[in-house]
Parts: structure tokens; C-alpha cells; sequence
């Protein structure tokens, strides 16, 4: 059934260290053209590692990864380019760069990559700004942005080429409920109205059940289950009901050992 | 008795490994960023920018340190030959000071200080924000948009510097020679430029140039890779890759100050 | 993408049909340029038009501008599915006027 799909991402057994620390354990990863895919787990789960392989900013030990036809590993630097201009990336904090304004780091991928006239680039960018609600903001410098502006500039520069793909690592971390909520909005009608393929890393439970078609969880660097919204609220998994309804991980307490470690230090 | 030596001799051995993966990865660096050169265009709005923040900035500073290094010396000089009464060497000696030695090393002294932890610091600060990922998502190249046209815009302005600097120095010499101590205007301006030659002047030409490789390589370099080098991220992180740039780029200078010195002289 | 000119009544016509994107949105901004230059109005159809990027938005809305300054019109004509959608996404829906066809337009 899985055949008759197409998927624009295609990870296959990725096994992924860190120095000698294993970190991601035979991860498959399947996104098909069009959907909204959301990564959870915890901290340390492999979200963000996962991620940096399928921007191909990190290499696996072994495994295969393919993003719209192109083996990220072993692709050639104009194969990799082509790729990377159709794809968009919104950084945690935004990553913008701090000796530009606003404006000027939203349009960088068009001045560097197209040749298109300067009036184009400039109308494009204040479209990007404006569906951000960053109008006018266009001539400040980065720091004169508050986190959520920055991260919306990020995002405003992630689009500005109209990506088939676009990944976005905490969207929501450190945002408002209402900019959070404005920004769940933007990401459904950035798939709509242009047909993007979005990958969200976060852990922001409610943003990821309003926009997740499918919701892939990780836990200790492999994955527990990629499932439908339903299906991850009614998996059986422990480990997942313990993340969607925020109860804290069940200690077992040993009473001697426990007085051991206060009193002596000793582990 | 075993049981000590052991992880004694694997603690050396650790380090030293780090440390020659660090000069490889340095060597790596150096090549990838020379590379770009032929790659692909050359970044020229880039490299002026930073020939304004490398150089034009940094001039109120050299011509400060150029006056006071020049008055001082001279003030030196004039003491040691007024008790041979060759008082009328002083142009000389103080310009082939500053042109051959003087001028190179303490012009890099103070690119270190100014440019070379800023820059550290700047590179290092993108790095910790993932402003290198973000580039290398976008498709541009971080050693042709970064890294290039900072070593291009070292490698002109800090030999101009030193220029800016000798002259200073001289002039800083001459105030304090002639103006203050009396000694003949003819014989400073006209005894300087009877002793100097080319070879004294190339030579402060080759030392500035290699002292700008140097400095603006290490502090790049050092920003770059701060986070497999440095034990801590963040602000701490930039703070150590700063301090270790800064000190490695002096280090580093006076010992090839005295290689070039050797050779040449 | 392929583009036709045309004329409706007193209007020119700029049929377009396919994709307009980054790599021949110049084009269309030649063409839309050109005619609002040479003193007409325009009428841009979208009847055959599947897919435009920002790039060919930004276009029309440099063109409308244009008409504007020139005391000219822009109007765009069957916008439906994708490009409809993204008029919508960038309220431009509410800046340009827009026809349901050809027929709707009045002398």
C-alpha cells in the first residue's frame, strides 16, 4: 500500500554516532509528498541529530537517505545545491545573520541564487514579511528583534524561495500561545496554498496534534511509533502516554540506596 | 604502581592527539578557504566591507600606538648615541626599528587585539547560533561568503597598517629627536634615508603579510570549529576560543618574526 | 509556461498557461511591463494557469502599481485552485480586481 504513495523523504536503517556514543538506533523515516510530519520525544531522544541528517549536515554511519530523489549522502555539491534551493529551513532561534537587516537576510537566498530584478526580489520579500505580520520591520538590524520576531524572520527567509520542502526545527518554543497558535495557522496554509511538504521538529504537544498528519516519536535515538494523531493518543506504549499526558517518569525508589547517594555522595 | 602510569600516559597521549587534530583541522581550514579563491567568484562587496572593519577602523589605534612606539624609541636611542656622539644616527635607527621589527610586530599586536578577538568572537557567536548550518542549508558557501573575504581583506589592510604605523613612528621619532631634543632636522630625515634599502623594507612587507595570514587564520579558525574544541558552549565557549586565539596569534607571530629575521638578515 | 497576447475590447490580454515561477516569471514581467508602457490596460488570465510563486505574484503587483501610477487597470481574470489560493494567502484577492471571466468584463 506504502508503494502507491510517493515519498519525498526516504531514511532507511540510520544508525548515527557521536564520537563513540550511538545516537541514532536503525531509524526508518517516511514522508510522502504533501504531508505534515511532526518529530517528537524528549530531550536527547535524537530529534534534532534526526533532523541534521535529513539536512544533510550531518553524515550516518550507515543507512540510506533520500530527499526528493537525491541521496543527501553521498550526492555531489551541484546535486546537493539543486536540492537545497528547493528546500527551507527555519532555525530554533532564526539564525539570522547579525551584520544585515531583516530584509536584507530574508532576501539572501534570492540574491545569491536567482536573477531575478531587484523590484521582484524586494515586493517578494515584503509578501514574506507581511504574512509573518513583520511588516515594516523590514530596515531593523536582528537585535533589535525579540525572539518570537526573530524566529518568524527565520521562517520568513526559510519560505522566501517557495520550497517543495520545508523544515522547521521548535517552531513554537518560546513564543506566546497566541503567536504559537498564529504560527500552527501558517504552517497548514503554507502546505495548502503551496503545496509544501513540512517536517516539524517539536515538543509542543498541542501545536503538533492541530497540524501533524503524521506524528513520528523518538525516544533514546530509535523510534517508538509513526502513527496519525489518533493513533499516537491511543498507542499502548507506556512511554507515549507518559509524554502526551505530561506525567513525570515513574521513579522506583530504593530506600537504602537512596539515603547511600544523600549522605555519601557515592553513586 | 601500573594502575597510576596508565591513565597517566593515557591523558598525554589524549591530548596530544587533540592537539594534532587541531593543527589538521586548522590545515583544513586554511586549504578550504584558499580554494574559494578558484572555486568561484571572487567576493569583492564582502571583502570591502571588511577592508572597512579590518582596516579603516583599526587605523585611529596604529596611528596612537605608531606616535607613542616611535617617541619612545627614539627617546632610547637618543640616550644610548649621545654617549657615543653619533646623535646624528637617530633617523636612522629609529626608522630601520620600526620598518624592520617594530612596526610589523606591534601593528600585528594590535590587529590581535582589536580584530583578531573580534573576529574570533563574531565567527564563534554564528557558530553557537547555527548561522553556518543556516548557510549551508541556504547553499552558500560558508569559506567563500565568510571566511574569504576576511583573510583577502587581512591580508591587504594589515600590511597598509604597518605602513600607516612606521610612518607614525618616525614622525613620532622626529618630534621627539628633533623638536624636543635638537638634533639636526637634516640629519634624521637625510640619515634615515641614506640607511635604509630595499631589503628593510621588504622584509617589513613580508613579515606584515605572513603576520596577517596568521592572525586572521587562527582567530577565524578558532571561532569555526568551537564547538568540537571548546569544552563549553556558549558565551563561555566564545569567551575561551577568543582568549586561546588571541595568545596562540601572538605566540605564533613572534615566533615567525624570528624565523623571517633569520633568513633575511 | 507559455504566454499569448491578446485583445478584448480596449484591453490587452495576457493569457498565461502552465507554471510561472523564479525561472520564467522575467518573462511575464517583460511582457505585463512592455504593455502597460505602451498605454494599455491588461488583462491577466488565469484561466490556464495551475501554479505561481511568489516571484510571479510580486510581478503583478509591481505591474498593478505601474497601472496605477499610469491611470491604467490590472484585473485578473479566473483565478481558481492554487494560484487562487495564493492570492488569498497574501490577501491580494482584496488589492486586484478579479473576474470570473472574460465575458465580465465591461467596456
Amino acid at each position: 500500500m506504502t508503494n502507491s504513495v510517493q515519498h519525498i523523504i526516504e531514511a532507511k536503517n540510520l544508525v548515527s554516532h557521536y564520537g563513540d556514543r550511538q545516537v541514532l538506533n536503525n531509524v526508518d523515516f517516511k514522508v510522502a509528498k504533501g504531508e505534515i510530519r511532526v518529530i517528537m520525544g524528549g530531550s536527547g531522544s535524537g530529534k534534532s541529530t534526526l533532523l541534521n541528517h535529513l539536512l544533510a549536515l550531518l553524515k550516518p554511519t550507515s543507512g540510506d537517505i533520500v530527499v526528493d530523489g537525491v541521496d543527501v549522502v553521498n550526492a555531489d555539491r551541484k546535486t546537493l545545491l539543486a536540492l537545497r534551493k528547493k528546500t527551507g529551513v527555519a532555525f530554533q532561534s532564526g539564525a539570522l545573520f547579525s551584520s544585515m537587516t531583516v530584509g536584507e537576510n530574508i532576501k539572501l537566498p534570492l540574491v545569491r541564487h536567482t536573477k531575478l530584478d531587484a523590484n521582484t526580489i524586494d515586493i517578494m520579500t515584503r509578501l514574506k514579511l507581511e504574512l509573518m505580520n513583520l511588516a515594516g520591520f523590514e530596515h531593523l538590524m536582528p537585535s533589535e528583534l525579540s525572539g518570537g520576531m526573530l524566529k518568524r524572520a527565520g521562517l520568513a527567509r526559510a519560505v522566501i524561495m517557495d520550497p517543495k520542502l520545508l523544515f522547521f526545527d521548535e517552531p513554537s518554543a518560546g513564543l506566546d500561545p497566541v503567536t504559537a497558535v498564529e504560527l500552527d495557522e501558517l504552517i497548514l496554509k503554507l502546505r495548502d496554498a503551496m503545496n509544501m511538504t513540512i517536517v516539524v521538529v517539536t515538543h509542543e504537544l498541542e501545536s503538533a496534534f492541530k497540524i501533524a498528519d503524521k506524528i513520528t516519536v523518538l525516544f533514546d535515538g530509535s523510534v517508538a511509533v509513526t502513527g496519525t494523531v489518533e493513533e499516537i493518543k491511543n498507542s499502548p506504549d507506556e512511554r507515549i502516554q507518559n509524554l502526551i499526558n505530561r506525567r513525570p517518569r515513574n521513579e522506583v525508589v530504593n530506600a537504602e540506596q537512596y539515603i547511600e547517594r544523600l549522605t555519601t555522595g557515592k553513586n | 604502581m601500573l594502575s597510576r602510569i596508565k591513565p597517566f600516559i593515557e591523558s598525554v597521549g589524549t591530548k596530544a592527539t587533540s592537539k594534532v587534530e587541531s593543527a589538521g583541522r586548522l590545515g583544513i581550514f586554511i586549504l578550504n578557504t584558499l580554494s574559494r579563491l578558484w572555486m568561484f567568484r571572487f567576493p569583492l562587496t564582502e571583502t570591502i566591507k571588511q577592508i572597512q572593519f579590518i582596516g579603516a577602523r583599526t587605523v585611529p589605534l596604529i596611528i596612537i600606538s605608531g606616535l607613542f612606539t616611535g617617541m619612545v624609541i627614539a627617546l632610547q636611542f637618543y640616550d644610548t648615541l649621545i654617549r657615543f656622539g653619533s646623535v646624528e644616527l637617530l633617523g636612522a635607527a629609529v626608522a630601520m626599528s620600526l620598518i624592520r621589527e617594530l612596526g610589523p610586530v606591534m601593528a600585528a599586536l594590535m590587529v590581535i587585539a582589536r580584530v583578531g578577538s573580534a573576529t574570533c568572537a563574531e565567527i564563534g557567536i554564528m557558530r553557537n547560533e547555527q548561522q553556518f548550518d543556516a548557510l549551508d542549508c541556504m547553499g552558500i558557501d560558508s569559506y567563500h561568503y565568510v571566511m574569504l573575504p576576511r583573510l583577502m581583506a587581512a591580508l591587504i589592510s594589515v600590511p597598509l597598517l604597518t605602513a600607516i604605523f612606521d610612518v607614525l613612528g618616525i614622525g613620532g621619532g622626529y618630534i621627539v629627536g628633533v623638536l624636543i631634543h635638537g638634533v639636526s632636522d637634516g640629519a634624521y630625515l637625510i640619515g634615515m634615508a641614506d640607511t635604509i634599502v630595499w631589503k628593510d623594507v621588504s622584509m617589513g612587507i613580508i613579515k606584515s603579510s605572513l603576520f596577517a595570514l596568521l592572525i586572521i587564520w587562527i582567530s577565524m579558525a578558532k571561532g569555526f570549529y568551537l564547538h568540537i574544541e571548546q569544552k563549553q558552549s556558549g558565551a563561555e565557549g566564545v569567551s575561551q576560543a577568543t582568549t586561546e586565539a588571541v595568545v596562540l596569534s601572538a605566540v605564533l607571530m613572534l615566533f615567525v618574526d624570528y624565523i623571517v629575521s633569520s633568513l633575511m638578515l | 509556461m507559455k504566454y499569448e497576447q491578446a485583445s478584448h475590447l480596449q484591453y490587452s490580454v495576457l493569457k498565461l498557461t502552465g507554471e510561472v515561477d523564479l525561472h520564467n516569471s522575467p518573462q511575464v514581467r517583460k511582457q505585463l511591463l512592455a504593455i502597460l508602457n505602451a498605454g494599455h490596460s491588461v488583462l491577466v488570465d488565469f484561466a490556464a494557469l495551475s501554479y505561481i510563486d511568489s516571484s510571479g505574484i510580486a510581478t503583478l503587483v509591481e505591474a498593478f502599481n505601474l497601472a496605477k501610477n499610469k491611470a491604467l487597470s490590472l484585473t485578473i481574470i479566473e483565478a481558481t485552485g492554487a494560484p487562487l489560493q495564493v492570492l488569498e494567502l497574501t490577501n491580494l484577492n482584496k488589492v486586484f480586481p478579479m473576474l470570473a471571466s472574460l465575458d465580465d468584463v465591461k467596456e
